[in-house]
């Protein structure tokens, strides 16, 4: 059997993946529960880059794995092109091939044990390939990440330095030949000379192979570099989500404010003095009441701590930005919110 | 998206040269382990000579004489004097090695096959399937071995099978306990998980990724517990439990010359020597498997 390519069912105007108020609650002793992914909606166009940000334990990660389905969510469903993941037109094994991931750790995400092209040909032959054939794939792909395969190919992992650790976790993620490519942190441990190569090749594939990205990772500028979209989560929720230059040059959260301000300016003159986010750390196990930010948010009211602001159009014509906050809502109750009057 | 398609002809994966593996590496650490090498040959040498016991011993094993009973070490004709029963200690010894080594060597491997396969299935397959099957384990676990062989062979009643059988069982729990430790390990790490988001089923990715990275350390593990099976073995042989005269077995020699020791105490500790070398061996060696697979690489 070959890996024939996937058609693309849907036509260019349906999304890539769909994600519907995904939902991930982990249980802890005592009653307690992480809600470390909370109704989450969003959609990858196809082609497009979606960056994901936000503070460690902000539950990108968990998306992550939820979207790849890894873990179960408890809530929710995703569309993949149209078709429900897991339902009967698509199911998990198929969505899996055409969904792939590149995770953050480079040296636990290759079995030690085999050679690195063995590990790229282990999802070809899972799907049917002959061991010869996803061999000869795999050199191929080694080839496209730039690892020569004469010299790489029957390497094992620890032979390897990180950048071309991770360049086989891209290639391995290709085998299958996917649409969607999940990269979870994927640069986040190389160093930034390594870093900067290892991204350059990620927009290379994505033009040759016609690849969507979601791009997870808690570095601003290099979500910038590479990002169509983005989406900034906080405390298992999505705060705001926009074209990225629209969203770096006028974020309309607080929340999307404050980590913008915190990305070190290169301009010495143009250094921030004070932190720009105060006040307790989010907890997940008992995030507060009404908008969960407004412990910590410069401009909370009344309204912020009662009311759970939804994911509204905001800042633009084309409804391409969304923002879940007071001041963004006509009429929510919050002084800086646009009256109903010049919203209608 | 390229797809691979697949012409008539056969596929011709040009061969490239494999880089040293894993194992290489283990072999270099172990070669420079004196200790441990020390101890393979030791244990090979144990081996050889029970394999070829018959051509090894100077003497027949069961061969009795009234007359040269209990004889010290170095009598003319006994180098390693003569039992109780004026039989060749050094035959008896070299084919008693045949029996010790099989009680030592076949419950625990049967055990590491079990064992392995209980603690790497609720390893991996985790929730309450590992908690049903780990607190089963614990209960054979709770009691301390020796009891627990003795207890079963006791009820199975004496004989090789049936203790075979009992220090099977007693093996089982802790080489379950190391086998689910490990895997539990080796589940949580990314290559398992991108191996799963790969959409291979459980079964490939235990036998592909899982396995590979935890035999090892559950043999060498196994390994430990040979001497251990050993001395057991023998003291089931010393209880009555095990072997039957006139069947050399280093326990049962160590039982019957008991009441000798006042008389020829040199020769009464023979078969514990030979059971504490041969143990002892088989201890540093998994020693230095351990250590030389302990490395990352």
């Amino acid at each position: 059997m070959a890996l024939e390519t996937h058609p693309d069912r849907g036509g260019p105007g349906t999304p890539l993946l769909q994600a519907k108020t995904l939902t991930k609650h982990f249980p802890l002793g005592g009653g307690a529960v992480v809600r470390a992914v909370d109704g989450v909606d969003f959609a990858v166009m196809k082609g497009e880059t979606l960056g994901v940000v936000g503070e460690s334990g902000c539950g990108k990660s968990t998306t992550a794995r939820v979207v790849m389905q890894l873990i179960p969510q408890d809530k929710g469903e995703m569309l993949f092109d149209g078709e429900i993941v897991g339902g009967k037109d698509l199911t998990l094994k198929e969505y899996r091939r055409q969904a792939q991931m590149v995770f953050q750790d480079s040296y636990a995400s290759l079995n030690p044990r085999l050679t690195i092209e063995d590990s790229i040909a282990f999802g070809p032959t899972v799907h049917g390939v002959s061991k010869a054939a996803a061999i000869l794939r795999a050199r191929d792909l080694l080839q496209r990440v730039g690892l020569d395969p004469a010299r790489f190919a029957a390497r094992y992992p620890h032979e390897l330095s990180g950048g071309q650790r991770q360049r086989v976790n891209i290639a391995r993620a290709l085998a299958l030949g996917p649409r969607l490519v999940i990269l979870d942190e994927a640069v986040s441990a190389l160093d930034k000379s390594v870093e900067a190569q290892v991204l350059n090749l990620l927009a290379d594939l994505r033009e040759e192979f016609g690849l969507t990205y979601i791009f997870i990772s808690h570095d601003l500028n290099v979500v910038r570099f590479i990002s169509d979209r983005v989406m900034v989560m906080y405390l298992g929720e999505v705060v705001e989500i926009g074209p990225v230059e629209e969203l770096y040059n006028d974020p309309r959260h607080p929340y999307t404010k404050a980590l913008l301000s915190a990305m070190p300016s290169m301009d010495p003159d143009n250094r921030t003095m004070e932190a720009p986010l105060t006040g307790d750390p989010p907890n997940p196990i008992n995030p507060p009441e009404g908008c969960r930010f407004h412990p910590r948010c410069p401009q909370a009211q009344t309204v912020c701590s009662k009311v759970k602001p939804a994911l509204v159009v905001t800042a633009s014509e084309d409804g391409t930005r969304r923002a879940a906050c007071h001041m963004e809502i006509p009429g929510s109750g919050h002084s800086r919110a646009p009256s109903l009057e010049a919203a209608a | 998206m390229t797809a691979i398609i697949e012409s008539a002809a056969p596929i011709v994966v040009p061969p490239l040269a494999k880089s040293p593996g894993y194992w290489t590496g283990v072999w270099r650490r172990f070669k420079k382990d004196k200790v441990a090498v020390g101890a393979g040959l030791v244990v090979l040498a144990i081996i050889l000579m029970a394999v070829f016991a018959d051509y090894v011993a100077p003497a027949d094993p069961t061969r009795s004489s009234m007359l040269r009973r209990l004889r010290p070490i170095g009598t003319p004709g006994y180098p390693l004097g003569a039992d109780e029963l004026g039989r060749d200690m050094l035959s008896r010894l070299i084919h008693g090695a045949r029996l010790s080594l099989f009680m030592g060597v076949v419950p625990v491997f049967i055990a590491f096959v079990f064992g392995s396969v209980i603690g790497v299935a609720a390893g991996f397959f985790g929730g309450k399937f590992n908690t049903i099957t780990m607190r089963t384990v614990d209960v054979f676990y709770a009691f301390p071995s020796v009891l627990l062989a003795i207890a079963l062979s006791g009820a199975l009643g004496a004989g090789i099978t049936n203790s075979l059988l009992s220090l099977t069982i007693v093996f089982i729990p802790p080489i379950a306990r190391i086998a689910e430790s490990v895997t539990t390990q080796v589940r949580s790490m990314d290559y398992v998980e991108a191996a799963r988001a790969s959409g291979a089923n459980a079964l490939t990715i235990i036998r592909v990724h899982v396995l590979g990275n935890v035999l090892g350390p559950i043999f060498v593990y196994a390994t430990s517990l040979i001497s251990v099976s050993m001395i057991l073995a023998s003291g089931l042989s010393f209880l009555g439990l095990g072997t039957k005269p006139p069947t050399p077995e280093w326990g049962l020699m160590l039982n019957t010359l008991r009441t000798a020791i006042y008389v020829q105490p040199w020769v009464a500790a023979l078969p514990g020597a030979a059971i504490f070398i041969t143990s002892i061996s088989f201890n540093l060696l998994s020693d230095g498997l351990r250590s030389a697979m302990d490395v990352k690489g």
